[in-house]
């Protein structure tokens, strides 16, 4: 069977855009950007992380524009992206160097700079606050000079700057397995396609940019038993990290601004052979992603020690697990199941009208 | 002063004083445009912890100008659409590569400093409250 050109849908999808513009502006209420960049911080962090581009402004645009619907808005912004030059790459960031708003650890009690809580909304009751219904804008004035006026210490030796890892205590006392710093230069996903086996980068990549809800629910299989063990978090760190790009030498790089991060170290138990015997120590599983998702970091902690360590459960097989995690891919090849498939879907109806005949017959 | 260190204090919390001392620059030589203001991308390569190899985390939106005064180039990134200040940031890096930068401009930078301390003791100040105390129960 040949293919067959059609046509006559071109008046039909023109009037199908019309429609979905009108959709939203049909109760005639508007929303500026800046008002969701200043309110939907979640939101943003999650497209940022999953678009793999930082940018607070175009984010919100993408959610205004795609009226709040992830998928979209991560696919708008995949295409601009795409229209951009690339101009530099950074020079090597550490989170090491972030200017910390909140640390824990559910590993240790007492860590030297503190379980800093910052803000979370870990601790809140998950009960609808109807009072934001009748919110005004004077409203959030009010509530925002009254935190700010809020009775603080008169000075602060708390350290957020280069604050020490919980994970340098296993190392000092030979807990964790030592590796030595690797600058081998990461490959790129976006410029390259992946080939299997992967390597580290291009794993570590593909999750910070996987779609938050796979990821975590890959986590949470992990943890279900289709991985190895249940790890402790070490550390979740959130913060504003410092940005470089070295220009003529690395010496004295350019500052170009700080954008916020999550970084996760989960500590897992392994048993090592050492001086013919079996020792337990620590290994980390690693997850960061851009803005505060520390669901998303966990999980990607949890994955990344599955895919490092290998074995026979889904989440350590590599292809299964990178090849599922992008939104635009996973939603895009579902998605392509509502393209017509006229032909395709004629010719099976086709084969069982035949197979029913010669069963009759 | 090394340029990191300009550059995040004039990023962080010195964008008037960038405007007003590239404007001074402005009146007083002339200012080419080598690259206009444009909007463009820096790939992050970051250090993980666990096996303390490298990884690209993904891509952030810049705005990058260039300029030529004298015989000064200038180079001005900044994070996000921002033209305007992305071509002050440049003129003021020409005015340091090329030497001419005024003293008096010392005296900005050093003020600057101390405003980032006092919003970096203000933020840590706040935060404080939020860091745990725990007391051991008496069971």
């Amino acid at each position: 069977m040949a293919y067959v050109a059609v046509r006559g849908g071109a008046e039909a999808i023109e009037a199908s855009l019309e429609h979905l513009q009108y959709e939203r502006v049909k109760h005639g209420v508007h929303i500026d950007t800046a008002a969701l960049e200043a309110t939907m911080r979640g939101f943003l962090d999650q497209v940022m992380s999953e678009s793999s581009l930082y940018s607070e402004r175009l984010a919100s645009l993408a959610m205004k524009q795609s009226e709040g619907n992830s998928e979209e808005a991560v696919f708008l912004l995949r295409a601009h992206r795409s229209t951009l030059p690339r101009l530099y790459y950074s020079t090597v960031t550490d989170p090491r160097e972030m200017f910390v708003l909140r640390r824990i650890s559910s590993s240790f009690k007492d860590i030297p700079g503190g379980q800093i809580l910052g803000a979370s909304h870990d601790y809140l009751h998950r009960l609808l606050d109807f009072e934001l219904v009748e919110e005004t804008e004077a409203d959030v004035l009010v509530k925002k000079c009254q935190f700010e006026q809020e009775d603080v210490p008169d000075s602060s030796d708390l350290q957020l700057e280069r604050l020490p890892k919980v994970m340098d205590y296993l190392r000092a006392e030979g807990l964790l397995r030592e590796f030595p710093v690797n600058d081998t230069e990461p490959s790129d996903v976006t410029k390259k396609a992946m080939a299997f086996p992967t390597n580290r980068s291009q794993r570590l990549q593909t999750l910070t940019r996987g779609q938050t809800g796979t990821v975590t629910s890959l986590g949470y299989a992990g943890l279900r038993g289709y991985g190895a063990s249940h790890p402790n978090v070490g550390e979740v760190r959130v913060g504003w990290q410092p940005i470089h790009v070295a220009v003529q030498d690395d010496e004295d790089p350019y500052y170009i601004g700080a954008i916020k991060l999550t970084e996760v170290e989960s500590f897992i138990p392994v048993n090592v052979d050492k001086e013919q015997q079996q020792v337990l120590e620590f290994d980390v599983g690693y997850g960061a992603c851009f803005g505060q998702n520390e669901t998303k970091a966990i999980a990607m902690s949890i994955v990344d020690h599955a895919l490092e360590t290998g074995g026979t459960t889904p989440i350590h097989d590599e292809e299964f697990v990178l090849l599922h995690v992008d939104i635009i891919e996973s939603t895009g090849f579902i998605s392509h199941l509502k393209m017509p498939h006229y032909v395709t879907f004629q010719t099976k109806l086709e084969q069982m009208r035949n197979i029913k005949k010669e069963g009759k017959s | 002063m090394q340029r990191a260190e300009r550059t995040k204090l004039l990023i962080e919390v010195g964008r008037q004083e960038a405007m007003e001392m590239a404007k001074m620059i402005c009146e007083q030589y002339e200012v080419i445009d080598i690259q206009e203001p444009r909007a463009g991308l820096v790939m992050v390569k970051m250090r993980e912890s666990a096996k303390q190899s490298l990884f690209y985390i993904g891509e952030v939106l810049v705005t990058e100008a260039k300029v030529k005064v004298g015989d000064a180039f200038g180079l001005g990134i900044v994070r996000e659409e921002e033209p305007v200040f992305a071509r002050a940031l440049a003129v003021i890096d020409a005015a340091y590569n090329g030497n001419f930068a005024p003293q008096e401009w010392a005296t900005i930078f050093t003020n600057l400093s101390q405003r980032l301390e006092a919003e970096q003791q203000q933020t840590k100040r706040s935060i404080e409250r939020t860091k745990v105390q725990f007391d051991t129960m008496q069971v």
